[in-house]
């Protein structure tokens, strides 16, 4: 067979101005958006709007008013005004699980406690996201041999952030919670299709 | 004289030894007198009863009072020493009041029982909870699981399936 050769002279190399209308829909990056939603028989509308959502939700994290121990304590500093996690927007710590979507596990969760976390999880409404802080929380910590100490409260519930440290200092939870606004403005469907940066 | 030694003076027939341990004068206790040597204690003026311990020796368990007196200033600790297999002493609730919570602690976690108790029942652990977790032949290996019943009660189980997520 003989070899395929390409005639370059019949490329066109530059490119001709939109003229009809959907010429110039496809000029726009618009079209691309749609054709990926298609593709993907995805939410076209969602794709947009996500962003807007992932914006009015990390600027606004309320956290559940929970604390188990020594933890607990560093929790109080970080809401305090020294280290003001207000600029965040996480101040209003809620009373009720109803009105707070995120949830600091700060402390040792003991095998008594356990249901009672799971269940504070479970009435926490849609978005929510956890952070687990200190290694209590994280691995069971200094009572990883203990008989009433859950080895992880990962084993109950899905934890976003882990937050090492025993306890850990103030600025390691801000590290936290900026680790966490980053995964949050990544959430849905245009960050997953690598649109709407 | 110390308030160790000053007991054993009073009645030395139901003190079998006394001896200092970590700065404060101890006595112990023969087990029989205990409830007996206890009200004389309390006459004597030691009428703060700060925690009960219990200890497991492997080959007997012990359980020891720290009593203050307000009005002297001194320490005291009295200590009994009971037999392995069946722990058992008289309670001291009708003495002390507050023995009442100390020795169901004692009693949850070493397994002691206390003869006269109005209500001997766990008090950090939830019922149900099988063995006593301060002895040392305590059952490390299987794990317990505590969920929430219906009425708010706790439940108890080595099958941990409604509380552990699926992975
Ligand atoms: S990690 Fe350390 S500071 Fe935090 S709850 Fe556990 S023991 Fe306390």
């Amino acid at each position: 067979m003989d070899p395929v050769t390409i005639d370059t002279t019949k490329i066109r190399m530059t490119k001709r101005k939109p003229e009809t209308a959907l010429e110039k829909l496809e000029d726009t990056n618009l079209i691309n958006t749609l054709l990926a939603a298609k593709d993907r028989e995805g939410f076209i509308l969602l794709t947009t709007i996500d962003q807007a959502m992932n914006w009015g939700r990390l600027s606004s994290l309320w956290p559940v008013t929970s604390g188990l121990a020594c933890c607990a304590i560093e929790m109080m500093a970080v809401s305090m005004a020294h280290h003001d996690i207000a600029r965040f927007g996480m101040e209003v710590f809620r009373a009720s699980p109803r009105q707070a979507d995120l949830m600091f596990v700060a402390g040792t969760v003991t095998k008594r406690m356990a249901p009672r976390v799971k269940q504070l999880y479970e009435m926490m409404s849609e978005p929510k996201w956890v952070i687990s802080v200190g290694s209590c929380a994280n691995t069971g910590g200094p009572y990883h041999e203990s008989y009433c100490v859950l080895k992880g409260v990962d084993n109950i519930i899905p934890v976003d952030v882990y937050i090492p440290g025993c306890p850990p200092r103030p600025e390691a939870w801000l590290y936290g919670i900026i680790q966490l606004r980053e995964k949050i403005k990544n959430e849905g469907y245009g960050a997953k299709w690598g649109l709407n940066k | 004289m110390n308030s160790a030694e000053e007991l054993k003076y009073l009645l030395p027939n139901s003190v079998v030894s006394v001896g200092v341990q970590t700065n404060k004068p101890q006595a112990v206790i023969r087990k029989e007198d205990f409830l007996k040597v206890a009200e004389k204690v309390k006459e004597l003026g030691y009428d703060n009863l700060s925690v009960i311990t219990g200890v497991d020796r492997v080959d007997r368990i012990e359980v020891i009072y720290n009593l203050f007196s307000y009005k002297k200033k001194q320490n005291l600790a009295l200590k009994v020493v009971l037999d392995h297999r069946s722990p058992e002493v008289d309670s001291v609730t009708s003495i002390w009041k507050v023995a009442d919570w100390l020795e169901r602690e004692t009693y949850d976690l070493v397994g002691v029982k206390f003869n006269g108790h109005p209500d001997l029942k766990r008090i950090l652990l939830p019922e149900g909870w099988i063995g006593h977790p301060l002895r040392k032949d305590y059952d490390m290996n299987t794990e317990q699981f505590v969920t929430i019943g219906e009425d708010g009660e706790d439940i108890v189980s080595p099958d941990g399936s409604n509380l552990l997520r699926r992975k």
